[in-house]
């Protein structure tokens, strides 16, 4: 597992209200992040984090419609939305709604940014949902489909907050 | 297991605010006078009312009356739904992030190092492509 990406690979996590925010840095030039983001090709071999990803619609223009569905041993699960904003190599907003909780939406943005001259590059994932029923209609979805596993990440906020870290 | 829940929102709300936060870390640490938090705040006795208000009425705090004085304890409330809920969340995101690291040094590695144009001394990338426009 020695990548020459480990010097720049940190992630930084922040809940603010309704948004939540992950940031990381990739020593790759801008163009290649960009190329992953906006080439369904490309897309298909990370988005779906290990599973299979199926780019079933991919119209990447403002307005365009993306549907992708993510296919797992004994299940599937769908995403899609529209492109509401693309600055090529810079920002990618869209709309994001899973099939699980339909017509609770959020708003996901993508920027990219160069770092180090442009030998890295930093890209900030910016995740806000429209309202406190989108919040809330995830939410209980999420929680009903068993999506919630992650009790350490739980376990060091809890820590966090109560101030016993 | 499960009493009143107030909706999710107001929780997010509730935590929204670094004083707030704050109330809640000393409060971990046990109980506290409005007085207490105040001073620790650096803010006046009506402000941190307000704050500790937002709190209990989100679940997360509770307050009794002690002779002249008011006491803030922590709960009843635990956060867990809220917090599995954006532990999961940015767990799914960070995954993501990891396999996007994944595929950018598979697609470095192919286009070769010399095209890269990462050269010892400062290579500043000159080339820029512009798409459109």
């Amino acid at each position: 597992m020695t990548t020459k990406a480990a010097t720049y690979k940190h992630t930084l996590s922040r809940v603010d209200g309704r948004t939540i925010r992950v940031e990381r840095v990739f020593d790759a030039p801008r163009d290649l992040v960009w190329r992953a983001y906006s080439e369904p090709e490309l897309l298909a071999q990370w988005w779906g984090r290990g599973h299979r990803l199926v780019v079933e619609r991919f119209e990447f223009v403002k307005g365009g419609h993306w549907r992708v569905v993510e296919h797992w041993e004994g299940g599937s699960a769908g995403f899609e939305g529209r492109f509401r904003e693309i600055e090529p190599k810079t920002l990618i907003s869209q709309t994001f709604e899973w099939d699980g909780a339909p017509g609770h939406v959020s708003v996901d943005t993508t920027e990219l940014s160069d770092v180090d001259g442009g030998r890295a590059t930093r890209v900030v994932i910016t995740s806000r949902t429209f309202d406190e029923q989108d919040l809330e209609g995830m939410m209980q979805a999420g929680m009903e489909a068993g999506m919630a596993q992650s009790h350490e990440a739980l376990d060091a906020l809890l820590a966090r907050l109560q101030g016993k870290g | 297991m499960v009493q009143y829940q107030p909706p999710v929102h107001e929780t997010f709300a509730a935590l929204a605010d670094p004083t707030r936060i704050g109330f809640l870390e000393r409060l971990g640490r046990g109980d506290a006078t409005i007085g207490q938090l105040a001073a620790q705040a650096g803010i006046s006795l009506t402000g941190t009312k307000k704050h500790v208000a937002v709190l209990e009425s989100a679940g997360l705090v509770t307050t009794r009356k002690e002779g002249r004085a008011r006491v803030c304890t922590i709960g009843p409330r635990r956060l867990e739904r809220e917090a599995a809920w954006i532990a999961n969340y940015q767990r799914v995101l960070e995954e993501r992030l990891d396999h996007l690291g994944k595929l950018l040094e598979r697609l470095k590695a192919e286009e070769g190092p010399e095209e890269e144009g990462r050269r010892e001394e400062q290579g500043r990338p000159e080339r820029r492509d512009r798409l459109a426009k």
